[in-house]
């Protein structure tokens, strides 16, 4: 039985972006939320241009829009974007490729769970910027101490939901593969995965919260390069449009990962989209 | 053939004061259950039925006694004393002793099982789900009786077709009806072949209506199966009197707490079988009595 819709090549990744894209913005283009934002951004370009709020503290809209064409042109805005996503994905990449296996292991196995569990529940509780002083001994500033430092940020939430959503799966599930004679390998990769699947892409969207704020702390100790570095020198400089330049960019950022995971659940989990 | 020998289960429990207990689920059930039959265990909720059919399926370990299915044990009972529960422990260290193996797909024994609330698994489409089950048989097949993919899809539109699910092998779980989903969860256990197929309260979740056709359907596939191919046992759990007389060859009937072997009573009246049939309702009115029997002699006992 061959799925009839089933469409093939660059069609296909047009169908499936655009599918995405409708997915993502349709919640900003909706007259609801146009009826919110639009009034919102006027207040913010014209409360500071009739001088209701001081134009120096708040700059209006306009200012800060200039002021993000000034800095793709003339301060690499895009290199420092692209610099601190390479961490951000370096980080998140190894975070996820560790965490994911060892949550699924420590949720199957009672004797796995009895020799790790505790060592992560020793060293989760460690606010992350703790490490940070550490961090900076070990591997000196730079790319690598940044990594590290959203590698802890990222590591522990993704660990523990993985865990917990593999622990509380149905055992009549497990039963039901069992008796048609499932081995245990099978069972974590068909049964347990999938019933969990739902908390692991949940934890990946903490891990992506997590994952920023760590971005931000750990640019804001040192470096040359990034976002967080840029928002720094912002702060030094006093230049408020070039703050508020790298909090939207940070929290288009956030959002967009977020609508990526979320379009990859709907992709994934079909069997979810009737309930 | 199924033999039980003087099964036992006992259950640590907590009680209201917050104090632990122990609980008798079963005790010294000893039955014998032959090829091609259908039998059903009937008794009142609680009354650990269900226990006895999951430690018939190698799904829970017995405190007491032992289950063969064509003289293969199925799991060794608990350990009693200290030291056999520390070399227990030193055996099973790593892996539970209900798996099958760590990588290796195999079944232990030939059966099959369906759960009252279905477990057929939500994340495969009905045909997927089929598929999956049929694998997992497949792989601990060696030789001819090992089948191409091919084979293997072609088979599990065999058996969905057999129970009317053919239109809808591409929707999920969630996308059919409770009816639908039962007789999707009794196509993926025949898909497989078994000689044993147990069900716990397979009808109890689905209307009347749905019920009684879903029955039908259950006698005609269970039929046609040993027409063509080796007999097919059908051990059956239910608390419907109708159901059990109906359905079945024999009907082992459990008393509750402790879960006791009550009675056995056969059912000889010929297939195919009227609901109405006198024989029928007259063994349905004396196990109906015989619970009614038991419910006056407890309140007696209890004043």
């Amino acid at each position: 039985m061959t799925d009839t819709y089933q469409t093939k090549g660059l069609r296909r990744i047009l169908l499936g972006f655009g599918g995405f894209l409708k997915n993502s913005l349709l919640n900003f283009f909706s007259l609801e939320f146009l009826s919110i934002l639009i009034p919102l951004l006027l207040l913010w370009e014209f409360l500071p241009r009739w001088n209701v709020l001081p134009p120096s503290l708040v700059p209006p809209l306009s200012t800060v829009a200039e002021r993000f064409w000034f800095m793709l042109l003339h301060k690499n805005l895009i290199l420092h974007i692209a610099w601190s996503m390479g961490r951000f994905f370096a980080a998140f990449g190894a975070a996820v490729a560790l965490a994911v296996p060892i949550g699924l292991l420590m949720g199957w196995n009672l004797k796995i769970r009895a020799y790790v569990l505790p060592l992560w529940q020793l060293l989760s509780p460690i606010p992350p910027p703790a490490w940070v002083p550490m961090t900076i001994i070990f591997f000196g500033v730079g790319s690598k101490m940044h990594i590290f430092l959203m590698f802890i940020g990222i590591f522990y939430p993704v660990l523990f939901n993985t865990y917990q959503g593999i622990k509380d799966t149905d055992p009549r599930y497990l039963a039901s593969a069992r008796v048609f004679g499932a081995s245990e390998f099978t069972l974590l990769r068909k049964v347990y995965f999938w019933h969990a699947f739902g908390s692991i892409i949940m934890s990946l969207k903490t891990g992506v919260a997590m994952g920023l704020v760590m971005l931000l702390i750990g640019e804001s100790y040192g470096g040359t390069m990034g976002i967080g570095y840029l928002l720094g020198q912002a702060k030094d400089y006093f230049v408020i449009p070039e703050m508020l330049v790298c909090m939207a960019i940070l929290g288009f950022i956030g959002w967009f990962l977020i609508e990526v995971l979320k379009y990859a659940e709907i992709k994934l989990a079909l069997w979810k989209a009737g309930r | 053939m199924i033999e039980a020998k003087s099964i036992s289960k006992f259950f640590p429990v907590i009680n209201e004061k917050g104090l632990a207990e122990g609980l008798t689920a079963v005790l010294n059930v000893s039955l014998t259950i032959p090829d091609g039959k259908i039998v059903s265990l009937l008794g009142p909720s609680g009354c650990g039925k269900s226990t006895f059919l999951e430690i018939l399926a190698g799904l829970q370990a017995p405190t007491d006694g032992t289950i063969h299915i064509d003289g293969k044990l199925v799991l060794e009972p608990l350990p009693a004393t200290r030291k056999e529960m520390i070399s227990y422990k030193r055996r099973y260290r790593f892996i539970s002793p209900l798996a099958n193996g760590v990588f290796r797909d195999r079944p232990k024994h030939d059966i099959a099982m369906i759960f009252q609330d279905y477990a057929v698994f939500p994340w495969m489409t009905a045909l997927q789900n089929l598929v999956f089950a049929l694998k997992l048989r497949n792989a601990g097949r060696t030789g001819t009786a090992k089948l191409k993919k091919a084979q293997l899809m072609e088979k599990a539109v065999f058996f969905l077709g057999k129970t009317g699910l053919a239109a809808f092998a591409n929707k999920y779980p969630s996308q059919l009806s409770g009816g639908m989903r039962q007789r999707l969860a009794l196509a993926r256990a025949l898909s497989v072949e078994p000689k044993i197929i147990l069900m716990d309260e397979p009808f109890a979740a689905v209307d009347a209506l749905t019920r009684e056709k879903l029955q039908d359907e259950l006698l005609r596939l269970w039929a046609e199966t040993a027409a063509v191919g080796p007999p097919l046992t059908i051990v059956l759990v239910t608390h419907d009197v109708q159901e059990a007389v109906y359905l079945s060859d024999e009907v082992v009937v459990f008393s509750p707490s402790p879960g006791t072997l009550r009675n056995r009573v056969p059912v000889e009246a010929r297939r195919p079988r009227a609901r109405t049939d006198p024989n029928i309702v007259e063994i349905e009115e004396r196990i109906l009595a015989m619970f009614q029997y038991d419910i006056n002699q407890e309140s007696e006992y209890s004043i």
